[in-house]
């Protein structure tokens, strides 16, 4: 926009009107953290003339790109940040037992791929839901001992596609690729055959991607950008190789492909940009156009209160989620504020961080527990958000149930 | 997507023009590239105070109904082939959606929120190209007076007597302007919410 503009994310757009600084959910928190104008642009100055002005209080930053949706001015202040973090920061080492506990948080797909050797996995999940090892885990690497760990699927999503669905998906004529992500492939594969019955309704069939790897948000915020590079490569060479759309479930590794890519990790992907979406953006011109027709459950009631998660704000996509759910008969449907849940994906993990991170959710648990209140109990009520990890938070924080909007659009279809 | 009347701004005159049309009972959306900077005066005090927080002017709106697009913008419209109606209009996050509605607002403000930009040629509107007001003559555009009325700060879109904007020196039918973006004199406050409910009235008669 701007004529010799020198930096990458907008730095010279900067008013310093201070709007992102107003909306920040940490710095409400907690007077550690410069805030994003600080954190940002201002600093950005200074680290381009010496590196020794990087501020370690950055590692409070969420990633949650809140300030760049009240940006007026278009700075990528969060892409600033997470940037500087990766250039002037410490690179993480797997060194000392908060390494170790950051290494094993983002690295999903290690540890994910060990809990699905059979014996492992009800194992861990039986280990790490007792008192005794959240206390040892709290003591030892730091992971706060108030947070549950997603228990692990004995088998993985990845697996039951090959065995049980794939041969299916040869008699349609067209098909979609997906890219399911790591908590529907190691977690909660249930999401994943949800994604399948509701492309197999739309009368696409499905195929997965010839490699995927974690998108690596997890490793690019814990320190670990190369590795998160690394995965990248791999992930856009195989959605190279695919062609059409590729399908996605989760709001995080969505934006992540799209925007943290080429912007924080370095990885052109202008060619397959367009191509990579959530299902409900993909669907629901087709279902407005009448191009797709879906056939729903009588008598099928539910209230839904809907949450934006951080990266589907920063995406501005809601709409195309909610206009689908609104498809829905007997679907009764709320939007709630968007605000952040605080998790910010293995951040609130962290013993240090949890006070911070439900002080955050705050705001939003109170508006969940009033629309569950007004809801009452006679048809059933859930929460719905396309990020897994607010999924987590939400569940733990208030004790009710949080669906991705796939699984309920699953749900009501006529069998 | 299709509403009664996609509003692209949200500032005062967008927002106040958003509220009085949905109240109307009109489907709306507005389209509101970060926030408005009515809300950044109030200063960093009001972050813990629901009804002064920054989002306070979208949330208002949001909870009579109107979608609001935060973060985003209009970026690009299709005209009618003789260029006097608005087809459908295209934002930078919802990509190749069509964004479709009977009428139109725009309510961009000026250059300080880029409604207006200008270079050493010209000075025009970023999402119609419509027709705008402003003195040729680049050695006029100021007074070297600082502090005296600046020339340039009356740069606009050309309206009608109903609001609506021009292109091409035809007045687009459904294509209507509020508060700063318009030719004129700076507004003050009260001005431009006056501009934005008067163009809202404009509006609901087509209905």
């Amino acid at each position: 926009m701007q004529e010799n503009n020198i930096s990458t994310a907008n730095l010279e757009q900067c008013l310093k009107c201070n709007l992102c600084t107003l909306v920040c959910p940490m710095l409400a928190v907690n007077e550690q953290y410069p805030g994003p104008k600080k954190a940002g642009p201002d600093g950005e100055r200074y680290r381009i003339k010496d590196p020794e002005y990087y501020d370690y209080a950055l590692k409070y930053c969420l990633n949650c790109k809140r300030c760049e949706v009240a940006c007026p001015s278009g700075v990528k202040i969060g892409d600033m940040i997470q940037t500087a973090r990766i250039k002037y920061g410490s690179q993480a080492r797997i060194r000392g037992l908060h390494g170790l506990r950051d290494w094993t948080l983002a690295s999903t797909d290690f540890v994910g791929g060990m809990a699905a050797v059979p014996v492992i996995a009800p194992i861990a999940n039986g280990m790490l839901g007792t008192g005794a090892a959240k206390a040892v885990l709290h003591g030892t690497i730091g992971v706060d001992r108030h947070r549950t760990f997603p228990s692990y699927s004995p088998q993985k999503f990845e697996t039951w596609f090959r065995k049980e669905a794939a041969a299916a998906q040869e008699s349609f004529s067209s098909k979609i690729n997906f890219f399911h992500g790591c908590y529907a492939n190691y977690n909660y594969p249930r999401l994943g055959k949800d994604f399948v019955k509701v492309v197999n309704a739309c009368g696409y069939g499905v195929s997965l991607l010839e490699r995927e790897k974690c998108c690596g948000i997890a490793l690019m915020s814990n320190g670990f950008a190369a590795k998160a590079a690394r995965q990248g490569r791999i992930n856009l060479n195989s959605i190279r190789k695919a062609e059409g759309p590729v399908l996605t479930v989760s709001s995080s590794c969505t934006h992540m492909m799209r925007e943290e890519y080429p912007e924080v990790l370095g990885l052109p992907n202008e060619d397959v940009k367009d191509r990579i979406m959530l299902l409900t953006r993909w669907l629901y011109p087709k279902l407005a156009s009448g191009e797709i027709k879906l056939r729903f459950k009588e008598g099928f009631r539910m209230k839904v209160a809907y949450h934006t998660a951080c990266h589907m704000q920063r995406m501005g996509w809601q709409e195309f989620t909610l206009g689908v759910l609104r498809m829905i008969p007997g679907l009764e449907l709320t939007v709630m504020e968007p605000n952040c849940c605080g998790i910010s994906g293995t951040f609130g993990f962290k013993k240090e961080n949890y006070e911070y991170s439900q002080a955050i959710g705050e705001t939003l648990f109170a508006e969940i527990r009033e629309a569950r209140a007004a809801a009452g109990d006679s048809v059933p009520f859930a929460v719905a958000t396309e990020c897994e990890t607010c999924k987590w938070q939400i569940e733990m924080s208030t004790g009710i149930p949080v669906v991705n909007p796939v699984s309920i659009l699953a749900g009501a279809l006529a069998d | 997507m299709k509403f009664d009347v996609i509003v692209i701004g949200g500032g005062l005159s967008g927002c106040t023009a958003a509220a009085v049309l949905a109240e109307a009972g009109r489907k709306v959306a507005l389209f509101s590239e970060g926030l408005s900077l009515h809300d950044a005066s109030q200063g960093p005090a009001s972050h813990k105070d629901q009804s002064r927080h920054p989002y306070s002017a979208l949330a208002a709106i949001s909870a009579k109904g109107v979608t609001v697009f935060r973060g985003d913008s209009i970026i690009r419209a299709e005209l009618s082939q003789e260029g006097t109606k608005v087809l459908r209009a295209f934002s930078r996050n919802l990509g190749n959606e069509p964004l479709e509605a009977a009428a139109f607002l725009l309510a961009t403000g000026k250059f300080f929120s880029r409604g207006i930009i200008s270079n050493m040629e010209k000075v025009f509107e970023p999402v119609f190209d419509a027709d705008v007001e402003f003195e040729p003559d680049h050695s006029k555009w100021f007074n070297p007076d600082f502090f005296a009325a600046q020339p340039f700060e009356s740069f606009g879109v050309k309206t009608d007597a109903a609001g609506r904007v021009f292109k091409g020196g035809k007045a687009v039918e459904n294509l209507y302007a509020a508060g700063q973006v318009k030719a004129g004199a700076p507004m003050s406050d009260s001005e431009i919410e006056d501009s934005g409910r008067k163009a809202a009235a404009a509006i609901l008669k087509l209905f």
